[in-house]
């Protein structure tokens, strides 16, 4: 594994190529757990660490794998991870299961996880694709997180539970809802968008940029 | 064999699930105990915060439980009868409907059920910070020593300050901002826990 192409892999799955905002992959879970910063780290250190063994376990198997139920074989290496990870939160940290209660299951929801092990994995060795999946995670990871902070810091005024906003604070209710996720989301994406294009922009020739009026 | 052909395709299909599913028939036998301990101590742990008794850790919570609480023989939701500094108290698990799904809660009482001694909440599926705040402290503290003889009433809508009724004599406790259905639910289920303590109370199971 050549370092040059496992740092492209970190920066295309953090910035160029992230799955939230350039993908637009996972978006549910986006909605769904970013009300509070705790529940927003442990589900996507979930997501992370599922699509990495997943596309790892996938990439191993990938000579043995038939075209025809390889769409099969990835839901059931997803979903067999997903439960390992809800058995160990139940015998091990009960009070961490119980507060996530049924986004464990979600996570095999998230669309992220297939699409890595559809798009990366069947033409990468497995470190590699271990790598690649758990990148992919971090990408979503500080998506959500960004998004968390400011939800929890003007919902609840507090972060990860400690109050932090004075004691005259009045929680904005709308941002503990689902629909503050779709702006916050939505201005994510813009600024991201507006930032590589202002990067692309610096480098390439005028004539490169005209088509973009049109 | 080819990699596309019918009879391996189906071979494979087979022997991958099996491997799958028997690794995660052995990690949950593997595991079964500790989650069965678990469960048992939520629901010891559950009963001792709705009598309000304190406990630092797993050990002490299971040793206070057999010391002071013991679960009444055939009841089902289970009841529990306990007797602190002289006093009998009943506590009796009680699940009902929330907005979502269900809510499960022990309550506790003086047999009369004319005072709540605690409530403690044991599961619940709402709507992470709105309903689910039923789960928070300030909320369920307001019930400790309510007064309850014609069952308790939660304030919803203008009426509720949303930040914890103070008066312990007035039947009344502060709903939850925002989560007027699950406040109202919780008043009825609340409301059932304290007939079921008289109930229990009269011998009924």
């Amino acid at each position: 594994m050549s370092q040059s192409k496992t740092m492209a892999i970190l920066k295309d799955n953090l910035w160029t190529n992230n799955p939230i905002f350039i993908q637009i992959l996972g978006i549910c879970s986006t909605l769904a757990v970013t009300n509070n910063l705790r529940n927003t780290a442990i589900m996507t250190i979930g997501v992370a660490l599922t699509t990495a063994f997943s596309s790892m376990t996938l990439s191993a198997m990938k000579e043995l794998i038939p075209r025809k139920v390889r769409m099969i074989v990835q839901v059931l290496v997803i979903s067999f991870y997903v439960i390992i990870i809800d058995i160990l939160l139940r015998a091990y940290l009960p009070d961490v299961s119980k507060q996530l209660g049924p986004y464990v299951g979600l996570i095999i929801t998230n669309c992220i996880i297939m699409g890595r092990a559809e798009a990366f994995a069947p033409a990468n060795p497995p470190l590699l694709s271990f790598w690649d999946g758990l990148t992919s995670g971090f990408g979503y990871m500080a998506v959500l997180m960004a998004i968390a902070f400011v939800r929890e810091l003007l919902g609840f005024g507090t972060l990860f539970g400690l109050r932090v906003m004075p004691e005259g604070f009045v929680p904005w209710t709308i941002m503990i809802m689902a629909p503050s996720a779709f702006f916050l989301v939505a201005l994510v994406m813009w600024w991201a968008k507006n930032m590589q294009a202002k990067g692309q922009a610096k480098p390439a020739a005028p004539s490169a940029a005209q088509p973009a009026k049109a | 064999m080819k990699r596309d052909s019918i009879p391996y395709v189906v071979l494979f299909t087979f022997v991958v699930s099996a491997v799958f599913v028997t690794l995660l028939a052995l990690a949950n036998e593997g595991t079964k105990p500790l989650v069965e301990a678990n469960k048992a101590y939520t629901a010891q742990a559950a009963v001792l915060d709705a009598l309000g008794i304190p406990y630092a850790d797993k050990a002490e919570a299971q040793r206070l439980y057999a010391a002071s609480v013991t679960a009444i023989e055939g009841t089902n939701p289970r009841a529990y009868r306990a007797t602190l500094e002289g006093q009998d108290y009943i506590a009796v698990e009680q699940t009902g409907a929330g907005l979502w799904g269900a809510i499960t809660i022990v309550l506790a009482a003086d047999p009369a059920a004319g005072r709540i001694r605690g409530v403690q909440l044991v599961a619940q599926n709402e709507t992470p910070g709105l309903g689910g705040r039923i789960e928070e402290a300030w909320f369920l503290n307001q019930f400790r020593g309510e007064a309850a003889a014609d069952g308790i009433r939660i304030a919803v809508g203008a009426e509720s300050k949303g930040t914890g009724d103070r008066d312990s004599d007035n039947s009344l406790v502060d709903g939850v901002t925002g989560a007027s259905r699950t406040s109202s639910s919780f008043e009825v289920i609340v409301n059932e826990a304290l007939k079921r303590v008289r109930a229990v109370a009269g011998g009924a199971q």
